[in-house]
Order: structure tokens, then sequence, then C-alpha cells
């Protein structure tokens, strides 16, 4: 295969080891970090004033032009601004100065690099029951920036690695081996690139977690929601895992922390601390659908054609805790349908005829009930589901299959 | 499938830009077969084609490929253009190798699989092997193929490395088996410029009697 490729991999695992060495030897057992404590470190409009982090700026802003510049990112204006008027809001100090770009990429993750721009992946979107939940994420990715981890880890990684030229790490460095997970999106990844250069410590996500629970909290947010997020996705990832029979994977969104239980319990304490009696929280569920609700469709597409089905199953579960719907129960049926083990087809016709039921069915909801009727040799009613779907989306790209189905 | 394995190849060892733009080095002589304008078979045997001119076979390697039944093609590299076969692949099979601890897999074949099913098992093969971000069906209608009710799947996708890719699928299942040929390329030129040959390997297909 490419020459090139094992010899730079090879330089990356160099790297990477190192990396990860350096998280290990912060990780000594500690108290929690309190919110209280948490005092960002930068304000308003920073901007580096030391020659390391000077150059550290310089290529950090080469990288966002080239992020801004992605097809891979999602333009919707009302989505874009929906972002940015949270990062506006629990954002700290930085708020004005930050900058929030949304990846189309069907994963659990946000980032956020060292000169104030953040990356969300749509696959976080789908994640979130409500916008605290989402803030909570942004929040604690702000905090990363505020306390100014970026550097200090750079710093740290630097001093410990014996490379100098931020250039030459940038050529040699690896997603995958720095441990920052992009799924089998690696090749995005100048991304995985970059951040793998900062990997947080436990410490500084304590602290991250601790600076955006005060951060949510003053925006009146309801902090439990932090706690919440991440049981969420300790979920998701230990039903993926048991479904295939192995262990959880490890590195997403809030890598290298203390056990999870430890982390719980902190989460569960910073919210009770940040919590000012009297005043009331909102986790704003409403205004989150209101505003992602459009393109829920397009991210459960994309989170169960990866035919993950424990996670994916999981995923439609925690939604469904807020009430089931024609949407979600046509996607419990297609993760059935493409698991394709015995008796499947059954649970998925199963689905798909509860999916039409319901109002909001999608119009796929009719063909696929259409196609697993005509399956099980109930040709009459087939018809009338194909025809329905034909009636609700009379240009879909399969219209001429579906027409010779009818007859 | 073979260019699959190779974006995830590439994928797992660095960023793309590393990969495709020294990728061909990589790809010597020794990777390609020539395949010259007379009928071949391809795949195991199951089904024989003739190319309008040559063509470029992937060899097929013990490490990466043990489907049979499958065969790749390209003209320009794998990263621009490429033309597929699935030569009669069996029930329960899956058209690329994959581990079972696998979070996501592609889906296995099943011979009562209707065009919309198999439409949906080659969007998680793209999705899940080739790192689409985007996949668009355009179009999916009936097509007489080897002499059967068969189907033609148009779709374009956009990857992970930024590229946007279109392509046509024309297959069949013919006495429990499978039996595809695809074609997949970059959107700009190259999907147009190898269409005229894959509709004439599509036209020149016969299956082994």
């Amino acid at each position: 295969m490419c020459a090139r490729c094992l010899e730079l991999s090879r330089r990356s695992l160099l790297i990477g080891g190192g990396v990860s060495a350096a998280a290990l030897s912060t990780g000594t057992a500690q108290a929690r970090i309190r919110p209280a404590d948490m005092v960002p470190l930068i304000g308003p409009g920073y901007r580096p004033t030391e020659k390391d982090e000077q150059g550290l700026w310089k290529e950090m802003e080469r990288a966002e032009e080239e992020i801004a510049g992605s097809n891979l990112l999602i333009q919707d204006p009302k989505l874009t601004g929906y972002l940015r008027d949270i990062i506006g809001t629990v954002g700290g100090p930085a708020a004005k100065d930050f900058r929030i770009y949304l990846a189309h990429i069907p994963d659990f993750n946000a980032m956020m690099f060292p000169t104030g721009f953040a990356v969300i992946f749509s696959g976080l979107l789908l994640r979130m029951r409500n916008e605290a939940q989402l803030a909570g994420v942004i929040a604690h990715e702000s905090g990363h920036f505020l306390r100014r981890h970026q550097i200090r880890s750079w710093r740290d990684m630097r001093r410990k690695s014996d490379i100098f030229a931020i250039g030459a790490m940038m050529a040699g460095v690896g997603g995958a081996a720095g441990g920052v997970y992009l799924g089998d999106y690696v090749q995005l990844a100048q991304l995985g690139t970059l951040l793998s250069l900062f990997q947080y410590s436990r410490e500084m996500e304590a602290e991250a977690d601790a600076i955006g629970a005060k951060l949510i909290a003053e925006a009146g947010y309801a902090p439990i929601e932090m706690a919440n997020i991440w049981e969420q996705l300790i979920g998701e990832e230990e039903a993926s895992a048991r479904y295939r029979r192995k262990r959880r994977r490890r590195g997403s969104l809030f890598d290298t922390h203390p056990s999870e239980g430890s982390r719980m319990v902190d989460l569960r304490a910073d919210a009770a601390e940040v919590t000012v009696p009297g005043r009331s929280y909102n986790a704003h569920r409403d205004r989150y659908l209101a505003t992602i609700g459009h393109i829920r469709p397009m991210l459960l597409d994309d989170q169960v054609k990866l035919n993950d089905p424990g996670a994916s199953q999981y995923l439609i579960e925690t939604l469904a805790r807020d009430g089931w719907n024609g949407l979600l129960r046509f996607y419990e049926g297609e993760i059935w349908r493409l698991r394709n083990r015995r008796g499947d087809d059954l649970r998925a016709e199963q689905s798909y005829a509860a999916a039409v039921a319901y109002p909001d069915a999608p119009a796929d909801a009719f063909r696929w009930h259409g196609i697993s009727l005509m399956k099980a040799g109930r040709a009459t009613e087939a018809r009338a589901a194909f025809a329905r779907y034909l009636a609700m989306k009379p240009n879909a790209p399969d219209a001429a299959w579906v027409r010779q189905m009818l007859g | 499938m073979n260019r699959f394995m190779t974006l995830a190849v590439c994928a797992a060892a660095l960023p793309l830009a590393a990969c495709s733009s020294l990728g061909g080095e990589g790809y010597g002589l020794g990777d390609y077969l020539l395949v010259r304008v007379h009928r071949v078979s391809v795949g195991d045997g199951g089904m024989s084609v003739v190319a309008p001119r040559p063509w470029n076979e992937r060899r097929r390697s013990i490490l990466f490929d043990d489907v049979r039944e499958v065969e790749d093609w390209t003209l320009n590299g794998p990263i621009l253009d490429g033309i597929s076969f699935v030569s009669g692949m069996k029930s329960g099979r899956y058209l690329i190798r994959q581990r079972k601890t696998a979070d996501q897999q592609v889906p296995k074949f099943r011979d009562d699989m209707t065009p919309p099913e198999i439409a949906a098992m080659l969007e998680s093969l793209y999705r899940v092997r080739g790192g689409a971000v985007e996949f668009r069906t355009l179009g999916l209608q009936p097509r007489p193929f080897l002499g059967a009710n068969g189907f033609q799947l148009d779709y374009e996708h956009l990857d992970s490395d930024e590229l946007w890719r279109k392509g046509r699928v024309v297959g069949a299942v013919i006495n429990g088996r499978l039996y595809m040929i695809l074609l997949d390329a970059a959107r700009a030129h190259y999907y147009n410029a190898t269409l005229p040959d894959f509709e004439a390997i599509v036209g020149s297909a016969q299956i082994r009697r």
C-alpha cells in the first residue's frame, strides 16, 4: 500500500506514546475540583504574547481556514446561528471571541481548538435531549479554552517528547494514534491530527466539567444535565460494545477521565454546588427540538445506517424517553431490518406498522411497511402502503420501482 | 470493494492528504493486472464481460480479499474511479470481509432481498466502509440484467476526504445469487468519463451457465 503511510504511521505511534505517557503521569487521585474555584484564566479578546503560543496560533489559524472551507460543514444558518448563540451565552469572558462550526459527521464528538474555535459533530445533535445538554458540552469545551488547557498540554507534551517544530509534529501525528476517537472518519483528520496534540489530562477534564457546570448554571440551564450527558454517552458505548460482546471502546468526547463512577459523583456534586436555591433552571427542550427538529430525520438516518444496532437502539430508546413518535418507530424498524438476524423481519415489520399509525410517520415508513407486507404475502395492504408512499413523495427516487410493484 | 479497503487502510495510518497525493507510488505494477479487450471472466468466474478499452484489475491479496465473487477494476486509480463486479454471491454472505466485533457492520446479503434492500445494503457499505457522510439515492428503477428482471440504482455520496462521488449499480438476483456491476467515480469528470465504458461492460455481461 502507500509506502510513506507506514513510515509516517510509525512516527505517529511514537508520538502517540509520548502523549499517553503525559496523560498517565498526571493521573493521580485527586479531590473534586470545585466550580467555585474555576476562574477563567483569560479575558475577552485574548491574544498570545509568548513566542511559542504565537506560533501555535499561526498554525491554528491556517487549520481554521481549512475547516471553515470544508464541504463537510453543515451551513444551515438556523443551526449555525443557534450554536453561535449558545456559545455566546455559555462562553464566559471569551463568549464574543469564539467561533463554532458544525461538521456533518455521525459521531458523538465536539472539540475546542487553542485559538478559540470549536467544531461540533452532527452526531452530537442527535444525542442531546435538550438545549441544556448541548450547552453543557459547549461550556465544557469552552472551559478548556478559558483554562488555557491546549497550550498547557501542548507545552507539557513538547517538553516530554523532545520535538520542537510544530510543523514536524503535525506532519507526523496520526489522529488514531493520538487517541482521539474519530470513528472511521480519521481521514477528516487534519482534525484528529491537530487534536492529538492536545490530549487533556484527567485534571483538565475535571476542570472543564466544573467550569462548564458553573457556566451553564449562570446562564439558567439545569446544571444536572451535564451529568446526564455523561450517563448517556457511557450507556451508548456500553450498549454498542455489549452487543458485539466486547469491552467498551475508549477515547471519545470526555476521554482520559478518572473512573466513570467518580466522574458521575463529581458532576452531580458540581450540579448541586452551582444550583442557587430559589432560582429556576430550564432544560429548554422545546426550543431545542424546534431548532433541530428539521434535521432529526437526517441525523437518525446517518446513525442507523451505520448498522451499529446496540448503539442505535440505545439512542432511539433514550430519545423515546421523551415520547415515541412515527419517526422513532420507523428508525427502530430500520435497525432490525439492517441487523438482519433471524426474526428481525418480523420485528421490523411490527415497527413499521406501528410507525405508520402516527401522524408524523415519514414517507419512507410507508415504503418499508409496504415492502414488509409484500414479503409477508399481503399484497393488497402492501399496494395501499405503496400508494400512500407515492402520494407523500411523488418524486421519490425509487418511484419507478414502486410503481412496478403497484402493477 | 477494494477501494473501501484502500481508503480504510490509508485512513488508519494518517490523514488522507498524504495518502492521496502519494498513493500512486504505492500502487506499483505489481498491484494491477491489465484487462485486455476481449471476453474475460470476473469474480469467481460466475460472470464474464468485455471491456471497450483496457482497464486495470486490482490484484487480489490473501490479506484483504477473501470475497471470491468480488473483483475491482480501475482506470485512473481507486481514488478517482472504479468498477466492481459481484459474480453470483450466495445468500448469507457479505460484500466485504469484516470482523464480527466491528461496531459498524455492512449488512449481509439474503436471497429474498428486494432492490430497495440491496440498495440499503450498498448504502451501508459506503457509510460504514467508505467513510461516506452523505449518501443520496438519485434513482432506483427496474432494468433487465443478464436476461433477468434486475434493477438500476443511481446515487452520489460525499466522503470524508471531502470528495463527492457518484455511482451506478446494475444488478439482479438469479437463482438465489447476487450479480452486480458497480461504477463509482469522482462526480466531477470521472463519472461521466467512465459511464460509457460501464454501460458497454454491463451490456456485454454474460452469466456462466
